[in-house]
């Protein structure tokens, strides 16, 4: 039985004119599509400046010289290649919904790589559950797309999530800064809030996809419950009842508000998707709406 | 304190298996289920830990407890729990209302009909209103006019409606319908009723000589002189076709014994007259003789006024006797003369075989030892036809020979036994599919038949000329032929008036079951019985119905009423009279109404207490309200309270 693709080519057809956008400026080569504050070898003109011993010569605004008897060098504001990271959450708390978390985020993942890639953006996708696994860097056009595919769809989720780890081996592989998209369920037994932070601190503008099922957060069972963390086995035994569930969502709540301000402090973005959303309304519509991708 | 639908123990038994019901689904209700889910960290957040002790003990006695109450208060509901005891209810009454033929007897103006209402009425008013009855009318069958039913209007209707039927009274049969009626259906057994004359015949007035202890006697009384025709038979003697024998059995059902002419009539013209004197309770039959070939209406009427006279006067229809016509053709006519006038029934025309038709004016035509100019379209005889005549190829011509066999299985041989007969010369007949060989020789049969539409029968030889003249085997081989030719005029006829109901026809030994056929009028099939020789066929409303075995026709004109001869006396423990009113029940109280109530606003209670219920309200949040009502539990509050 043929396996089923990730992504319809009709949907792939409706990417074509988005482009992954980051609000933050970054040092970089030319070759990007944001605008930096950061000046470098662009057409624009962004500032003059003072000269200093070692500045380009061409550089240097020539008709000011002659007005002021002063060297003042020309600033160009520049669209610098930024790299795009994108973790994605494979540990097995991604199993779970209909359809499972850990689908919808290769979907998502394999939509971000086609868009990065028409726009011959540098992307590189990184599973992670209790550590961080190798980068599958992609880049170079559309025509290598079918390789991402093939990444994607040989990942099995495992594991369970450390953010910590993540964390700690992402800022010491990555010292190049630019935009971290994480698409993940964040259910990690530590707080995951701190692991983020730090990423962000290092000059990584966050994006954070938030993915949960409807039995994520509104647990469709009544009565008395054995449950068990499907990540560390441990059980908990307790009775659901209407006023349980209540308290258990507004937990839920509680949680992607905290994520959505751990974003939003950090200059970053955060979207959260159900599941049950469509792939093709979750790209143009949550995350169209927060930029994350533009059209 | 009683139950009215249930017995104790069918209510603890239903309880029982609803009780167990209710606690296998409260525990499966209330046991764990286990459930993968991805984190456990907002569950613990929730803060609604519970200890993880007594998992199987029932956490919520109250509620469990609150069910069965409920459960059990719905149970007795359905089963009618009511004060006081079951004696002490209304009962349930059949009245069995004779509607039998002698019912239509009259007593000066009214008849034995209109006393029976009468008493039937008197007897309804001193019921208790409260008392349910069904009337039931009785006859040879049983009918009930009504089911139980309290409503006076409807037993008044049907008892107004009953007509006397046609048919005796089976009064065992009713008291036994009866019974098992109120086994079965009624909530109290009360009383059986009989509105009868007593009427029943004589084995059946034995049979009842125990009877179930609640049967109460309301007799119609019936002192009146009548005398009846019991049955007619005709039938035609063996020496004279042309006569009718008739029986006629007249019983005197009175008290003193009576002088009655008896009067027959065929046509509307007076066919005989008898006087004859039947004593009390006395059967006498009287004969006639009655000359007639015609078919016509015969009436036998008793010529008396008495009570019963529907059954003095009985009709039935007689058949014409028919005669079977034969064309003879022969040279020697007086050869054949003998023979054909041995045979009653026949009539004979003797013609020169010049006058030869193909279709005379006859039913058989006799060829005799001519070649016909063309051959016959109607039965034919053939008698020693000359070379190439015969209508069945001849294989040889056997001189000097003698008769060696007769089939005397088939009705062309029956009876025929003469042996070693000579025949200077007789025909062999080559025979087909389907010929019967009525007689052979050594070389083949010189007798043939060949049955069809046309019926053809030759002879090989002329058994005039031969020494089978001086045999008794010549007219009965006659009488064979030409009843196996034409066997409706050889039918046997018997015609009887009787009464409706069960009619037993003695069979002949040698009938065959499977040609009986029973038919009524219209030709309509009659369901009937053969056992031991003897055909049983019932009908229970006037009617003529036909017998028929083989060439016997037996017609039953039961159009006389049948009048019982017995009287039934009723043992001394069956109850009589009209009572002049029955002990009213006191009113037993009607608990169900209350214990549905109660039953429902229990488990409504539970449900607001424990159930889905109670989250609703919950979610209401009104603390107050909870922290006013006293009887919710401390749990209840403190979740209100949270709510909140």
């Amino acid at each position: 039985m043929p396996q089923q693709p990730l992504i319809e080519r009709s949907f792939l057809e409706k990417l074509e004119r988005l482009t992954i956008h980051w609000q933050q400026s970054f040092a970089g080569i030319v070759g990007g599509h944001n605008s930096s504050r950061f000046s470098g070898p662009g057409q624009e003109f962004l500032d003059h400046r003072h000269f200093h011993q070692g500045d380009d010569l061409r550089a240097i605004n020539w008709r000011a010289y002659l007005r002021l008897e002063k060297l003042f060098l020309k600033m160009f504001q520049i669209e610098p290649r930024v790299p795009v990271r994108l973790l994605l959450d494979i540990s097995l708390s991604m199993t779970n919904g209909s359809p499972s978390k850990f689908d919808y985020a290769r979907k998502l993942a394999a939509a971000l790589c086609y868009v990065a890639l028409v726009r011959l953006d540098t992307i590189s996708v990184q599973p992670f559950s209790d550590t961080l696994l190798d980068p599958f860097p992609c880049s170079g056009g559309r025509h290598r797309f079918a390789p991402v595919m093939n990444f994607l769809t040989g990942l099995r989720p495992e594991g369970r999530t450390n953010y910590f780890e993540v964390a700690r081996r992402f800022v010491s592989n990555n010292p190049q800064r630019g935009l971290l998209i994480i698409i993940s369920d964040y259910l990690d037994d530590s707080d995951c809030s701190k692991p983020i932070q730090h990423m962000a601190d290092f000059g990584h503008e966050v994006l954070l996809v938030h993915l949960w099922a409807e039995e994520d957060r509104t647990p469709p069972w009544t009565g008395e419950l054995d449950l068990e963390d499907v990540e560390t086995g441990a059980q908990l035994q307790i009775s659901l009842d209407d006023e349980a569930r209540q308290a258990y969502t507004e937990a839920f709540d509680t949680f992607a508000r905290e994520l959505q301000e751990l974003a939003m402090r950090n200059g970053g973005r955060y979207v959260g998707l159900p599941v049950s959303t469509p792939i093709e309304e979750a790209v143009f519509g949550p995350l169209a709406r927060t930029k994350a991708v533009v059209g | 304190m009683f139950l009215l639908n249930l017995s104790l123990a069918e209510f603890l038994t239903i309880l029982g298996a609803l009780s167990g019901l209710v606690l296998a689904l409260y525990l499966f209700d209330r046991s764990r289920r286990r459930q993968v889910v991805p984190t456990l960290r907002f569950w613990v957040t929730s803060q609604r830990l519970v200890p993880v002790t007594h998992r199987r003990k029932i956490q919520q006695p109250l509620s469990l407890i609150l069910q069965l109450i409920g459960i059990a208060l719905l149970l007795l509901a359905i089963a009618q729990l009511r004060w006081g005891t079951p004696d002490r209810t209304s009962r349930d009454h059949v009245l069995i209302l004779d509607t039998s033929a002698w019912m239509g007897a009259s007593i000066g103006e009214s008849t034995l009909m209109d006393i029976a209402r009468s008493t039937a009425r008197s007897w309804l008013r001193a019921v208790p209103p409260s008392d349910r009855i069904m009337v039931v009318r009785a006859d040879s069958l049983i009918a009930p006019a009504t089911a139980f039913e309290t409503n006076r209007d409807i037993l008044l209707d049907a008892i107004r409606e009953s007509r006397p039927s046609s048919a005796a009274l089976n009064l065992d049969r009713a008291i036994a319908f009866a019974s098992r009626v109120l086994k079965m259906n009624a909530r109290r057994i009360g009383e059986i009723v009989l509105v009868a004359s007593g009427r029943v015949t004589s084995e059946e007035a034995e049979a009842l000589r125990t009877v179930p202890k609640n049967v109460r006697f309301l007799r119609v009384p019936d002192e009146v002189e009548n005398c009846g025709l019991r049955k007619i038979g005709l039938r035609r003697p063996a020496t004279d076709s042309d006569v009718w024998e008739i029986f006629i059995s007249v019983r005197n059902y009175g008290l003193k014994p009576q002088t009655l002419p008896v009067a027959l009539q065929f046509g509307n013209a007076p066919a005989g007259s008898r006087t004859i004197t039947v004593g009390p309770g006395a059967e006498q039959s009287v004969t006639f003789e009655y000359r007639t070939r015609a078919a016509g209406w015969l009436e036998a009427r008793l010529l008396t006024k008495d009570a019963f006279p529907q059954d003095d006067r009985a009709v039935l229809e007689l058949p014409a006797q028919k005669v079977l016509r034969v064309a003879v053709y022969s040279e020697n006519p007086e050869l054949l003369r003998p023979v054909l006038a041995a045979t009653p029934r026949v009539e004979a025309a003797f013609l020169s075989p010049s006058q030869y038709q193909p279709k005379p004016n006859a039913d058989i035509v006799v060829i005799d030892g001519f070649r016909p100019s063309s051959p016959p379209q109607i039965a034919s005889l053939w008698i020693e036809p000359p070379p190439g005549a015969a209508p069945i190829p001849v294989r040889t011509t056997d001189l000097n020979t003698e008769i060696k066999r007769w089939r005397t299985d088939h009705m062309l041989g029956a009876g025929l036994r003469a042996a070693g007969v000579q025949l200077e010369s007789a025909q062999v007949y080559s025979p087909a599919k389907g010929d019967i060989a009525v007689a052979e020789t050594d070389a083949g049969p010189v007798i043939l038949a060949r049955p069809g539409d046309i019926k053809t029968i030759v002879i090989g030889f002329h058994p005039m000329r031969s020494e089978l003249r001086y045999e008794l085997t010549t007219p009965l081989l006659f009488a064979n032929i030409l009843h196996w030719m034409s066997p409706e005029i050889f039918r046997r006829w018997e015609l009887n008036a009787g009464s409706v109901g069960t009619v037993s026809v003695p069979l002949s030994n040698d009938t065959d079951a499977s040609s009986v056929s029973v038919v009524s009028d219209g030709m309509r099939p009659v369901p009937f019985t053969i056992e031991a020789g003897m055909l049983r066929f019932f009908t229970g409303t006037p009617s003529n119905v036909r017998v028929l075995t083989g060439d016997r026709e037996v017609v039953y004109s039961l159009t006389l009423p049948e009048v019982a001869e017995a009287r039934w006396d009723p043992p001394k423990e069956v109850l009589t009279g009209i009572p002049s009113s029955y002990p009213a029940p006191p009113a037993s109280g009607d608990l169900w109404r209350w214990l549905a109530v109660a039953g429902a606003s229990i488990l409504l209670l539970e449900w607001f207490l424990f159930g889905r219920g109670g989250r609703v309200a919950a979610s209401s949040r009104d603390a107050v309200r909870a922290v006013r009502l006293p009887w919710i539990g401390p749990r209840r509050k403190n979740a209100l309270r949270r709510a909140s």
